[in-house]
């Protein structure tokens, strides 16, 4: 499964995907939009191993991460939004969408979280040895590309999966509650992870990349 | 007969005017129509006026009715150029392109120094991929208006565009050499830039200057990742194989699940799939140094042959089946094309299956590891039912055998319902199938994967009205006609596809063809969708992905999606030439009813007629019930759907005219399809275009010699050629006994 | 005071989307907002330098495309000297789809030879 950055001709199939598992659906038109504003944020997961069929065929989409720059941040603090993440349900478990957030765990995570979420705690003790900042395709791209200092995202209150993979795996946290953020009523949590350990970890890198 | 100028407005007009204006763009229309009727009041034929008038009444979604205004404002006003840009803006909006350009092009002669008009002439022109007139055009712009780098870097991607690249990289570099000091890091416009110049120097083929160039320019830009795979791959161009080794391997730092990293390395090390140990090593190093990765342990599956391949199979396969990974079956499966490969799978996996993990490699160190015998047995079982589903490995009762046994000991699992439902499809049962989605479906019923499951195998099971049901527990309740109009707001391709597919297995061939209709206008919206991009894009400084999605829109329809709908129409538009009863009434035995004796056909049309009241009320309650204020993405309002049966569609008096329109982009798009090329023989071969018929018929039988629906048109068209009652031109009969008679089957 | 276009989305998720379209597509003139604004850091003096440089670029540029043309035009002449059959002309319209100047085009590139004409157009796809 590769994890490499969106293009345009993704786009068909990634909107399949997005209204295949999701409510919150866009016109291609939005998709478009993030393609070409911030190229290098979103990420898709594409099946390469299947022989084509016919020379059209397009890339088989089976998850992506759409992000953005906030265009006018209230705050005046750079930062991301991540506006849609999804994975087939065929193809949850192999860890894609973690991949897509970043390729391995997260060296610059507080010591604090290990002991909170005492769960996950041996995954995260072997992230802490084998991680590379370098590692992380999509907040690393916002951090080099758009200087942002933190990104954020929305979680449905009753996606309890995603919360978990955004809070315990991702290392994110929830800063508030928003009321009535989806069009169907529903509540969102306002999620938050803070970048700038990140750009001082791929500070670092830069050294021996040359 | 010229009517007499208009007076000019007096200042309380002409502020008045300015504020319609203001209006328009800002999309105030009832103010802005307030404001021009008290205009007009004052002086009812001032034709700028009625145009601006014109224009908003447009937006309003009123064409008609603004096209007639325009002619008035026009006549007033011959000699205005607000008069023929609002012309222009109207056949635009109206698609009409190219008497947009023209009306564009009247009005800059009117006034050649207006910006608004070129610019608006320019976007025309790229839309329209009419490269030099882009070209003037930007270049017009730009010496009018020097200070804007985006005038420069427009200029250059017109110069690029138009393939003159040499020029492209010039003006660019004029640019820069009118920079006092170097743009700060921050300046991503610059960046991108440099990065623009930098692909279009490689494009020239020119790799040494563009590694030269990307080494002084780019040291520093925020795009490292693009930097780093530019620069490994133009020392791999040029032959730099150690340097471009140790660039792939700082990339597979930063991803190490992308193959393209993976093929550049090897390459670079010179290796290819014969080096077997050297890409151990290689894939090796790389799964070290990410315990969590996939792909630097599932590619060696498809170099390893033999032992090794079972070995490293064996460790794969236990991994992932012990972490209960349920997409594991999907990741090898593109393996079975070896059978080898395949048997030695299936032999490992149901060597777990009887419990044989101690004699394989490495498995009871694995097992204590992970400690997940819980996960593991329902995994294999769960994997092995895939395996004996798939068209290369079938064996329906064991794959039945299987997954009954996960599921007894699992009966709420999602997964295995799924699986079940694609057993029973494969044995042609597509209402078990339907059933046992659903039944999947109600075990997780806030997950919108399995819901959209449960109503495409509803559909494929002709349950139209089920699957609507389903899928409007996830679409929007207020978009105007109901989940199927918010279906097909939000594009969703797949659905209207599969239920227009379904409406053909039923006979309904108005509903079919209403349907993929639909997918052709949702391409059309997909192709008008670059328009804003073309200012956009601009502004925002991010040339390459703009370019990159030009060249994707250029040949846009060559999407399956397109494809599939596209065939499907057209074959319809072919059964409606050769039985045009099919547009009054409704087949009840599929689409090969033709063999109903009368009393049936009477029956069937009287159920037919039934039917289409019963729509006919339920469209009235509909509409009643109809939302005001929906729009379209633009924020436009909503055009009403006059044809909601396509019962218009199908009464064409020309179906092959119309078949055309499918078939035109088919053969232009997708000449490499074999289905595109076999209805195109259809529609020719009935429009007595017999050349136009042996052309698809030789490029199908290049795709395949063997199909057996290009051989049957084969002969059909031999034989259309032996009992013609009219012999064709004698240079057709040469032309014909050159090129068909070779193919002509025995 | 957007009194008449689209009612506002009530919900923040449907606000976002909506603001990223209505950001797209700018109906003004684009000269009035801070980030379009003519870059201060530019030399004046290069620029004109600039200016008139593109426009002798443009002169060298029609001067090559004068030469290129020149040999266009060589081509055109030698192909307007072949003489076309107007019935071959209205034979390949009727039987393959084109255009009078389409057919005329493919004629002369084939040496106003229909059958070669035709037969390569049939072959083309394969």
């Amino acid at each position: 499964m590769d994890i490499r950055v969106l293009t345009s001709a993704d786009i068909p199939h990634v909107q399949s995907t997005n209204i295949t598992n999701l409510p919150e659906n866009y016109f291609l038109k939005y998709y478009l939009y993030h393609a070409l504003s911030w190229p290098q944020l979103s990420y898709v997961a594409v099946d390469v191993s299947r022989p084509k069929k016919t020379p059209y065929d397009p890339p088989k989409i089976v998850g992506y991460v759409l992000a953005k720059m906030e265009e006018e941040p209230v705050n005046g603090i750079q930062h991301g939004h991540i506006t849609s993440l999804s994975v087939m349900r065929t193809h949850r478990r192999l860890g894609l969408a973690e991949k897509l957030m970043r390729q391995s765990r997260m060296r610059y995570l507080s010591h604090t979280r290990r002991v909170y979420h005492s769960e996950r705690q041996t995954d995260l003790k072997e992230g802490f040895h084998e991680a590379d900042a370098r590692s992380f395709p999509l907040e690393r791209a916002m951090v080099e590309t758009f200087g942002a200092q933190y990104v954020s995202l929305h979680v449905r209150l009753a996606n309890i999966a995603a919360l978990r993979l955004y809070r315990d795996t991702l290392g994110f946290e929830v800063e508030k509650v928003e009321s009535k953020y989806y069009a169907d009523g529903e509540d969102a949590y306002s999620m938050k992870m803070n970048l700038t350990n990140l750009r001082e970890a791929l500070e670092d890198t830069y050294v021996d990349e040359g | 007969m010229a009517p007499p100028p208009p007076q000019p407005l007096a200042s309380k007009e002409r502020s008045l005017f300015t504020q319609v204006v203001k209006n328009y763009e800002n999309k105030q229309y009832k103010k802005g129509l307030k404001a021009a009727d008290q205009i007009l009041r004052k002086s009812p034929d001032h034709g700028d006026t009625i145009a601006m008038k014109a224009l908003i009444i447009n937006s309003q979604g009123n064409s008609e009715e603004a096209f007639a205004l325009a002619k008035v404002a026009l006549k007033n006003s011959m000699k205005s150029h607000v008069c023929w840009h609002v012309y222009g803006l109207l056949y635009r909006s109206a698609k009409n392109f190219e008497e947009a350009i023209k009306a564009y092009k009247f009005a800059l002669k009117l006034e050649p120094e207006s910006q608004q008009i070129q610019k608006d002439l320019a976007l025309l022109q790229i839309q329209m991929r009419d490269y030099q007139g882009y070209l003037q055009s930007r270049r017009a712009i730009l010496q009018q208006r020097t200070g804007w780098r985006q005038n420069w870097t427009a200029l250059a991607v017109a110069q690029h565009l138009a393939g003159d690249l040499a020029n492209a990289e010039r003006t660019l570099t004029t640019y820069e050499e009118t920079l006092k000091s170097p743009p700060p890091k921050t300046d991503t416009e610059h960046a991108e830039a440099i990065l623009y110049k930098n692909s279009i120097i490689a494009e020239m083929g020119e790799k040494e200057r563009a590694l030269e160039h990307l080494d002084a320019a780019a040291k520093n830009n925020p795009d490292r990742t693009s930097v780093m795979e530019l620069r490994a791959q133009y020392l791999l161009n040029l032959g730099r194989k150690e340097e471009a080794a140790k660039a792939y391997h700082l990339l597979l730092k930063r991803n190490a699940e992308y193959r393209a990293y993976f093929e550049g390395l090897e390459e670079a090390l010179g290796l290819d799939k014969s080096n077997v140990e050297e890409l151990r090593k290689l894939y090796g190093d790389v799964a070290k140094d990410n315990p969590r990765g996939d792909a630097a342990t599932r590619i060696p599956l498809e170099f390893l042959e033999g032992d090794e391949f079972r070995e490293a199979a064996d460790q794969y396969l236990q991994r992932m089946l012990h972490k209960g990974v349920w997409s594991t079956f999907n990741n090898v499966k593109a393996l079975y094309s070896d059978s080898q490969k395949r048997d030695t799978i299936q032999d490992l996996v149901e060597g777990y299956a009887a419990g044989m993990l101690n004699t394989q490699a490495n498995g009871s160190a694995e097992r204590q590891i992970n400690g997940d015998s819980d996960l593991f047995t329902p995994s294999v079982r769960y994997f092995l039912a895939q395996h004996y589903n798939y068209r290369l490995s079938r064996d329906l009762p064991k794959a039945m055998k299987y997954i009954d046994e996960a599921l007894s000991s699992a009966p709420e699992s999602v997964e295995y319902h799924m699986t079940k439902a694609r057993i029973w499809k494969h044995y042609g049962n597509l209402q078990k199938a339907a059933e046992l989605m659903e039944e999947g479906r109600t075990l997780d019923v806030r997950d919108r994967y399995i819901n959209t499951k449960a109503a495409k195998y509803q559909l494929r099971n002709n349950e139209n009205e089920a699957a609507i049901q389903n899928m409007g527990k996830f679409t929007r309740n207020e978009a105007l006609g109901g989940p199927l109009g918010d279906l097909h707001d939000m594009q969703c391709v797949w659905y209207i596809t599969e239920d227009g597919e379904s409406y053909i297995r039923q006979g309904n061939l108005g509903l079919a063809l209403k349907r993929f209709t639909s997918i052709s206008t949702i391409f059309e919206i997909w192709q008008e969708d670059q328009f804003d991009f073309h200012s956009f894009s601009l502004r925002k400084g991010q040339i390459r992905a703009y370019v990159d999605m030009m060249r994707w829109e250029d040949h846009l329809r060559e999407h399956p999606f397109f494809t599939r709908a596209a065939v499907s129409a057209a074959r319809i538009y072919v059964m409606l030439h050769d039985q045009p009863d099919l547009a009054h009434a409704k087949m009840t035995n599929g689409v090969n009813g033709e063999k109903m004796d009368s009393a049936e056909r009477k029956k069937a049309q009287k159920k037919a007629k039934k039917d289409q009241e019963k729509q006919a009320k339920e469209e009235a309650e509909r509409k009643d019930s109809k939302k005001p204020g929906a729009v379209d993405q633009n924020g436009d309002p909503k055009k009403e759907d006059k044809d909601p049966k396509g019962e218009k569609l199908l009464q064409t008096s020309e179906p092959l005219v119309e078949a055309m329109k499918f078939v035109t982009p088919l053969l232009e798009f997708s000449p490499k399809n074999i289905k595109a090329q076999q209805v195109g023989f259809e529609v020719f071969l009935r429009r007595k275009k017999y050349l136009l018929a042996l052309r698809t018929l030789l490029a199908s039988n290049a795709l395949s010699s063997s199909d057996p629906t290009t051989h049957e048109q084969a002969i059909r068209l031999g034989h259309t050629f032996r009992t013609q009652t009219e012999p064709p031109d004698r240079k057709v009969q040469e032309v014909i006994a050159a090129e068909f008679d070779p193919v002509l089957p025995a | 005071d957007r009194e008449d276009p689209a009612p506002l989305p009530t919900s923040a998720e449907d606000r976002k989307a909506a603001a990223a379209m209505s950001s797209l597509e700018r109906r003004g003139g684009d000269d009035d907002d801070a980030a379009t604004k003519p870059n201060k850091e530019i030399d004046q003096e290069a620029l004109g330098k600039a200016i008139s440089r593109l426009e002798l670029a443009d002169k060298a540029g029609t001067v090559a495309a004068g030469e290129k043309k020149t040999k266009e035009k060589e081509e055109v002449e030698k192909r307007a000297k072949i003489k076309v059959d107007q019935a071959d002309v209205t034979l390949l319209v009727e039987e393959l789809d084109l255009t009078k100047g389409k057919a005329t085009e493919l004629l002369k590139a084939n040496d106003g030879d229909a059958v070669k004409a035709m037969r390569g157009f049939v072959r083309a796809a394969a």
